[in-house]
């Protein structure tokens, strides 16, 4: 015989044994190892052929006893194989000790063998649903492993499309600004995406980008976004230009009931400007040197509904000690404990609540007041951008 | 109300449910409570309905909608699509606070007619 047998049946004497080895045929189970004491030692050999599906010892076996079950047990290979004991038990005390040393089950005997057939194929099918149990957990193990793997990497690559820690540095640098950044999204990947660009000496261009849903599906289009926001064919000074050569790239290109939210804005330094359209964006919140906040109008179809939409610029002065808010709408929907809606009164509140001495970068304040009043669970992604006009390069490596 | 045949559904889930009111070749669809991404099966529901004709108008009363989402804003854009494919005229009423505001910063007025 080749391999290990499916059942190890260890008997005093092997050659008696016939009965159990017809028992076990009419099972189906052909493989079977009749050995005595001496070769029992052989027949459970761990073997890369695999192990026994059953172990049935006689109690009659030369050196039975719990010491022997103990030993069987500990060897790796035969831990979760049922080991079942055939003989005549003396009473509660040696039954249980025989148990708690790993038999699976004691046959007492007399046994007719119909009942010997019952109780080895009841053991036999748990060994194969256990078994069957078994691999189906190692294969969604394996399978989750490989998911998150997976995930992280597509994670990766979506935190790649975000501004690098040189654009920022060039940013800040070249027009005296802080850019303070959260991007958070509610599951592995998300359906924000926020972007900035150096248009020339004293102008910067700036987006956030809120595609619909969230996952992996939402993720998708922030990478359609991306490739369309790298074409040098955009209008790219020109917010309104840029969202209706968006939009009509966009539709077609999203299924049926996915679009975009977005704002586009352009900073002008040296005009001390801000212009910017929206696309059913969220209303950006400017911070005036004095203090003063301002909620600025929006509205415009989002991206990727219908075609030939035309956008609005707005402008706004955006001097020195200015500073731009700009959020996904996961910010000023989110519900409070109460259940009421932050909605933008709240989210001024919030800004105010910073007081006049604001730090550089306020962003980590902002938001551990804002998760101090409202519930942590998102069910949305957030992107939350702060960009203040300072008029200096902030201290840095640079 | 005489001359009118009402369909009154249980409650759909916490989030949202609705009536549905027909008069001859004009059906009223009340929505009531939030519709966001939740709402998006019993909405599906709402428009398999269309598919089966004799509508010609139907007015989606948002009045006792008291809030919606970007996914909300989704299921109108299928509503909206469902009433062209059907010759369906399809418009909505009566959006109030942050629905009526979502839908006037989302512009969808001017894809979907709306009575505010």
């Amino acid at each position: 015989m080749t391999g290990c047998p499916s059942v190890v049946i260890g008997h005093p004497r092997p050659a008696a044994a016939g009965p159990l080895r017809d028992v076990l045929g009419r099972l189906g189970i052909g493989r079977v190892a009749v050995v005595g004491s001496d070769g029992l030692a052989d027949a459970i050999a761990d073997r890369e052929s695999g192990k026994p599906q059953l172990l049935l010892l006689h109690a009659g076996l030369r050196g039975f006893g719990p010491e022997l079950l103990a030993e069987l047990r500990a060897e790796a290979h035969l831990h979760d194989v049922p080991i079942l004991v055939l003989g005549r038990f003396a009473g509660g005390r040696q039954r249980g000790d025989l148990m708690r040393a790993g038999a699976t089950d004691l046959l007492a005997r007399p046994l007719t063998l119909a009942e010997l057939s019952a109780r080895l194929s009841l053991h036999l099918e748990n060994r194969r649903l256990d078994r069957s149990l078994q691999e189906v957990i190692r294969s969604l193990r394996t399978y989750h492993h490989d998911a998150v793997q997976r995930m992280a990497s597509a994670r990766e690559m979506q935190l790649g499309l975000l501004p690098d820690a040189t654009l920022r540095r060039s940013l800040e640098g070249r027009y005296g600004i802080v850019l303070d950044s959260h991007f958070e999204s509610s599951s592995e990947l998300g359906g924000d995406l926020w972007g900035a660009r150096l248009l020339d000496d004293h102008r910067f261009a700036l987006f956030l980008c809120d595609f619909t849903g969230h996952g992996v599906a939402a993720a998708l289009n922030t990478f359609r976004l991306h490739a369309l926001l790298a074409r040098t064919d955009l209008p790219a000074d020109d917010p309104a230009e840029t969202l209706r050569a968006l939009n009509g790239l966009l539709v077609g290109l999203l299924p049926e009931g996915q679009f975009a939210a977005m704002i586009y804005a352009v900073v002008d330094v040296a005009a001390e400007r801000l212009v910017y359209a929206t696309a059913g964006a969220p209303k950006p919140l400017i911070r005036r040197p004095g203090g003063g906040l301002e909620v600025g109008p929006s509205c415009g179809l989002p991206l990727g509904i219908a075609e030939s939409v035309q956008y609005r610029n707005r402008s706004l002065g955006f001097p020195l000690g200015s500073s731009l808010l700009l959020f996904s709408d996961a910010l000023y929907e989110a519900r409070g404990w109460d259940g009421g809606m932050l909605g933008y009164d709240g989210l001024v509140d919030l800004v105010r609540g910073l007081g006049d001495d604001i730090p550089e970068r306020p962003l980590g304040c902002l938001l551990d007041r804002y998760f101090a009043t409202m519930p942590p669970l998102f069910a949305d992604d957030l992107t939350v951008l702060w960009i203040s006009r300072t008029g200096r390069p902030p201290p840095g490596p640079d | 109300m005489a001359g009118l045949a009402r369909m009154a559904f249980a409650k759909l889930d916490e989030s949202m449910d609705y009536t549905v009111r027909d008069s001859g070749d004009r059906r009223e669809l009340e929505l009531r409570g939030q519709l966001t991404f939740e709402a998006d099966a019993d909405f599906r529901e709402i428009l398999s309905g269309w598919e089966q004709g004799g509508i010609a108008e139907c007015v989606l009363d948002l009045s006792a909608v008291d809030y919606m989402d970007s996914a909300g804003l989704g299921l109108l854009i299928l509503a909206n699509n469902a009433a062209k494919r059907a010759g369906i005229v399809f418009r909505m009423r009566h959006p109030r606070g942050q629905v009526r505001e979502l839908i006037e910063i989302s512009e969808f007025h001017t894809i979907i007619p709306c009575e505010f």
